[in-house]
């Protein structure tokens, strides 16, 4: 595998700040034909910043970009794309109102004086898609296909145009278990073809089972690269978080509720993302669910939490029957709902924190004197939220697009936990939030669960799934196909339930 | 108290060199029309300020100009365009000449119950945009333009017909004095309680916005819908709730001209108060209390903008001119301070990068 | 009430065009992603442009030549300011309808003397084809037009065929779904914004051209009165495509064509104006922006700071 030939891809001395902050500094990376390489970092570590400059999206400060060892400058996406660097983005970079061929095709359209030759660029895509084992319809609209299927348009887009260097930015976050295998086979298909790989991820398990060497980033600077071969997982825990961290969570067994706190029975609502539930969550444990990009975790809790209308079928809360009240009315009954967008649907970016501390519940009447909102009142409120969930910067007058995401994150969770609810349910608890707070907010639902609360999460992320539920109710298509308890809760078992395989 | 006074400043900045910029300009357009710059700024200034009277009528312009602005701020704050103004000012002036004519009740409650009426008309017309856009999402900025159209066509046929005052002039009879809006006094001729509406209703709308639970609604919708629905806000009354209110300061500033300044409604009637309230919610930078100086501002563009037609001939077109290129350097400003701000952050995350790894 | 088809046929068709040059300019604005409320200001200043043209040198053509270029300006105005400077869409579409009143009324009284309206100007007129305008019904009506009516229809078919078939349309299409995507593909997106803009520009002035130069043969004070935004609801009523934009501005002109032939005693001539705009509206609430508008449209794009 390796070979005498120039490096395929060689990045030196990249260095690039935002503002004050360096995101990369003198950042080193070399890649060999042929190799899969894993870029280890944890979110805000620079590895994407890295990614874009190599894609021409972003000008380095400093450093240079050699390809087979001619050095260039990356000034545009199109000079990447004419030395062979494909990019297979994290959020897909596709058109949903275009068809497959159109997204693959956008940008070196085969034309007749400016027209389309469409059964060209027809035969190409089938060529590409029937070489490397990616199915696709061409005719197909990206707006009606999954996700597993966008990521095959993305990945042919990129060989369309001729790549030799492919970088993947966690292609496994929305995958199931069996999508990854099938991704992975395809992907060391392409690595005997000689084609590079480059390899983002912080899944340790999926880098230590792809890659042949792997490149660890931490605050803007690499911290080493290491053989796969010659790694574990904890040693890669250690060097992208830079201390001994436990992979592990302390998970001790718990007596839950007699009664459930919530029950749900025969739920259904407008959309056909869900289909109809039924389940219950009891005080003292934590139910995950499980299930792939749109198989209706969203609306799921959506219709719990009452932002979406029932169509029938009925929600309880403690034995109450809420179906029919608004959200706000679940809200003071005890439910707490953390969505999983925070600057846009949780916390609004532009307020202060100060206004953001009362969101949700803005009517009580405990805020206000004289009939008005008082300030000091809020204030205090804000300023006690800060401190019992060590928000940094503990500015209560800036606007919470200025926090970092894990320090949104527990701004929102402490929020909606200052309730005491007596249920919690939680969406995507840790998406784009950094080790340390993603433990930080682990522990707290477990704390919540310790406390005879009843916890109800929803993940894409199988490993935050297993690690935290007492019980796991899997997801496929708006329907709940199967109930696992924690001990059972393996990877396959959970990924052919999520995947409609085992009834 | 400090930081605030700081927030003010900054936020003046954009407004006043947007200002200066389309004074620039006037002034090249002046001299290629052969005009001194000077001698017509001097009469600008002579006309709006110089005098009791010339402050008198910067005064009574501003009147409703501060009102219309208000009525674009409120409904922008609630992320709506409320382009209606013209139509919602019709419709309160019609009630108001309506009810002025025909309402007979004692004291002071008379003028107030035209003037609530005034309101609840121009409320009723933002409403409605209000309800197609949420319910149908017909996008408020066409829909509003055009029911400027419809509503002004239906005022005049209303004032040449059921209400016609059968006057000299075509439109409806004077209102009885007992509702009219006295006059102001203070050497200010021209000035009536209508300024007095104005101003106390700029104070309540940045109470509502600011103090109330319904105003932080308002707030939130019009930064994110989504924010807003997960905070128990319904989007079709939030959308009500900000282009009807937004109508309603509209319809009061109809009412304002009918009861204070003309004592009744003729054909064809001023119609583009509405619009120039997006310029002055510009220069407020859509907060009510600011609407009271871009309101100052332009009627005081208005006034001098007369003194410089009758002295020096020149067009009173040319407001117009102005008022447009304050409009979009102001915009222009806005994404230059923004954007100025954003870079300058000292936040380490807030960046490309975090939002990359979302 | 006797309708005379032929009559009714040719109005359309005559009150249809300058709204379906407009539609079809809005439609390459909205399809680049720039919302362009501007419309009204645009054509305005056109149609002022050509008498200007017209009245200067005698020849209708220079009108029209005039009109296209202040059109182009204009639109480039829109983008630059929006593009370049970030201004927000919409109050600059709000800025240049009243920076056209403003300059029309001010221009009108500086070169002409007199406020109001211009002297009537060599204008276009009808350019009957022989053979066909001879049929029965139809033919005077379809055959009898000016010019103006067939360029608009074979552009609205040029812009179809535009959109969906070149790269070029492509890559319009792709600016206001996804612009990141667009440039993530190599393509830079300002210039495909920029260029699209100032073709809209063109089909401004044609439209202004037309209502100044051939509908009538003068200039007066907004004289417009409302088209450009008739002609935004075209475009939404016609879902962003080309061939529906076509039939929403002939049945725009349709609705118009029928007003003016309702008896004085069934509806207040005042009245009968708000028809054309309340059919807007219902058009507008039963195809509001719904799913068809691309993606993108009025989100303002800087290149290479945002993915994903």
């Amino acid at each position: 595998m390796t070979n005498e030939k120039p490096l395929a891809l060689r990045m030196t001395g990249i260095t690039k700040s935002f503002g004050g902050t360096k995101a990369n500094d003198g950042i080193d990376l070399a890649v060999r034909h042929g190799e899969i390489l894993g870029l280890l970092g944890e979110n805000g570590a620079g590895k994407s910043t890295l990614m874009n400059i190599l894609y021409g999206l972003i000008q380095p400060d400093g450093g240079t970009i050699e390809v087979d060892g001619v050095e260039l400058r990356m000034t545009s996406s199109s000079v990447a794309l004419s030395h062979g660097i494909g990019m297979v983005h994290q959020h897909f970079m596709l058109i949903p109102a275009f068809t497959v061929i159109e997204n693959i095709a956008l940008g070196a359209e085969p034309s007749q004086h400016g027209v389309v030759d469409r059964a060209e660029a027809r035969r190409a895509v089938v060529e590409l898609s029937e070489r490397f084992g990616l199915k696709v319809d061409p005719n197909a609209l990206v707006s009606d296909l999954g996700v597993a299927a966008r990521q095959r348009v993305e990945i042919l887009r990129a060989l369309y145009r001729g790549a030799k260097t492919l970088v993947l930015d966690e292609p496994t976050a929305v995958l199931s278990p069996q999508e990854t295998d099938h991704l992975f086979a395809v992907l060391r298909e392409m690595a005997s073809a000689g084609m590079s790989l480059i390899l983002i991820s912080h899944k340790l398990n999926e880098l230590i089972a792809l890659t042949h060497r792997v490149t660890i980033i931490r605050d803007g600077k690499v911290v080493g690269t290491v053989e796969t071969a010659d790694t574990s997982p904890q040693e890669l825990a250690t060097l992208m978080v830079g201390r001994e961290t436990s992979l592990v969570l302390d998970v001790v067994d718990h007596k839950r509720t007699a009664e459930p706190l919530l029950k749900v029975r025969g739920l259904t609502i407008d959309d056909p993302k869900l289909g109809v539930v039924d389940f219950d969550v009891y005080g003292g444990e934590i139910v995950g669910i499980a299930g792939v990009d749109g198989s209706g975790q969203s609306e799921l809790l959506e219709a719990i939490v009452g932002l979406r209308r029932a169509t029938s079928g009925t929600v309880s809360i403690a034995g109450r029957d809420v179906t029919k009240s608004s959200s706000r009315t679940r809200l003071e009954l005890g439910l707490g709902y953390v969505p999983e967008d925070r600057t846009t649907e949780g916390l609004v970016g532009a307020l202060s924190v100060r206004e953001n501390s009362i969101l949700r519940r803005q009517r009580r009447k405990s805020w206000r004197r004289w009939g008005l909102l008082a300030p000091s009142i809020i204030l205090a409120h804000a300023r006690a939220l800060i401190a019992t969930n060590d928000v940094r910067p503990p500015n209560p007058d800036l606007p919470v697009q200025a926090l970092s995401g894990g320090n949104q994150q527990k701004l929102l969770i402490g929020r909606e936990l200052a309730d005491n609810p007596d249920i919690v349910i939680v969406s995507q608890p840790t998406r784009g939030v950094d080790i340390a707070a993603s433990r930080d907010i682990q522990r707290r639902m477990l704390d919540a669960r310790n406390d005879n609360r009843a916890v109800l999460i929803a993940s894409l992320d199988l490993d935050e799934i297993k690690a935290l539920s007492d019980r796991v109710l899997v997801l496929f298509r708006g329907e709940i196909v199967g109930e696992v308890a924690r001990a059972d809760a393996t990877d396959e078992t959970l990924g052919l339930l999520m995947t409609g395989e085992k009834a | 108290m400090n930081a605030k006074l700081s927030a003010i400043r900054s936020a003046a900045l954009a407004p006043a060199l947007a200002l200066v910029v389309s004074l620039i300009i006037g002034a090249i357009i002046m001299l290629i029309s052969g005009v001194n710059p000077l001698t017509a700024y001097e009469s600008l200034l002579r006309g709006s300020f110089g005098s009791a009277s010339a402050l008198g009528k910067t005064l009574s312009n501003a009147t409703p100009l501060i009102l219309t602005g208000i009525a674009v701020a409120f409904a922008f704050r609630g992320g709506l365009f409320n382009i209606g103004g013209d139509g919602q000012f019709a419709a309160g002036a019609v009630t108001a000449a309506w009810l002025g004519v025909s309402l007979n009740l004692p004291g002071l409650l008379g003028p107030i119950t035209v003037l609530v009426a005034a309101a609840l008309a121009g409320a009723t017309v933002g409403a409605l945009a209000g309800v197609l856009k949420a319910r149908f999402r017909a996008h408020e900025v066409v829909v509003t333009i055009m029911l400027n159209f419809i509503v002004v066509n239906i005022a005049m046929w209303l004032l040449m017909h059921p209400l016609d005052g059968f006057t000299q002039v075509p439109g409806s009879a004077q209102i009885r004095p007992e509702n009219a809006l006295a006059p102001l006094g203070f050497g200010l001729p021209g000035v009536h309680l209508g300024l007095v509406v104005a101003i106390v209703a700029a104070i309540a709308a940045t109470i509502f916005l600011w103090r109330t639970p319904n105003g932080l609604e308002l707030r939130v919708t019009g930064i994110s819908v989504k924010a807003a629905k997960y905070s128990g806000v319904n989007g079709t009354v939030a959308a009500m709730i900000a282009l009807g209110g937004g109508g309603a300061f509209a319809g009061l500033a109809g009412a304002g001209e009918v009861l204070g300044t003309y004592g009744n409604m003729t054909v064809p009637f001023v119609t583009n108060l509405g619009f120039l309230g997006i310029g002055v919610a510009l220069l407020g930078r859509n907060h009510p209390l600011g609407c009271i100086v871009g309101g100052i501002v332009l009627g005081a563009l208005s006034a001098g903008g007369q003194r410089m037609q009758f002295d020096l001939g020149i067009s009173a077109h040319l407001a117009e001119i102005l008022v447009a290129v304050v409009l979009i350097f102001i915009t222009m400003e806005t994404a230059f301070t923004r954007r100025r701000k954003v870079r300058a952050s000292p936040s380490p995350l807030n960046s490309i990068e975090a939002s990359n790894d979302r | 009430m006797i309708v005379d088809l032929t009559e009714l046929l040719s109005s359309t068709l005559r009150f249809g065009t300058p709204i379906l040059f407009v539609a079809l300019a809005g439609l390459l604005c909205e399809r680049v992603g720039i919302v362009n409320i501007g419309l009204e200001g645009m054509m305005l200043i056109s149609a002022f442009f050509a008498v200007l043209g017209s009245y200067l040198s005698g020849s209708a053509w220079v009108g029209l030549g005039l009109a296209i270029v202040a059109g182009i300006l204009v639109a480039l105005l829109h983008a630059v300011a929006t593009i370049r400077f970030g201004a927000n869409q919409i109050i600059s579409g709000i800025a240049i309808n009243m920076l056209a009143l403003g300059a029309t009324g001010y221009l009108l009284v500086q070169i002409y003397g007199t406020p109001g309206s211009t002297p009537q100007v060599t204008g276009f007129s009808a350019t009957p084809i022989p053979f066909l305008r001879d049929i029965p019904f139809i033919g005077p009506a379809l055959f009898g037009q000016s010019w103006f009516v067939w360029v608009a229809v074979l552009l609205a078919i040029a812009i179809w065929f535009l959109l969906s078939r070149t790269t070029i349309g492509l890559r319009i299409r792709a600016s206001g779904e996804q612009p990141q995507v667009l440039e993530a593909s190599g393509i830079a997106v300002l210039p495909v914004r920029y260029i699209t803009i100032a073709v809209s520009g063109v089909l401004c002035g044609l439209g202004g051209a037309y209502l100044s130069l051939s509908m009538l043969n003068n200039f007066s004070e907004n004289m417009t009165a409302g088209r450009g935004f008739i002609a935004l609801a075209a475009v939404i009523f016609g879902g962003w495509k080309a061939p529906r934009v076509l039939g929403a501005a002939l049945f725009f002109g349709f609705a118009t064509a029928m007003i003016i032939r309702v008896p004085q005693d069934v509806l207040d001539p005042q009245l009968l104006h708000i028809v054309p705009y309340v059919v807007t509206i219902i058009a507008l609430v039963m195809f509001g922006r719904g799913s068809t508008a691309p993606a993108s449209v009025g989100v303002p794009y800087r290149p290479g700071a945002q993915h994903s």
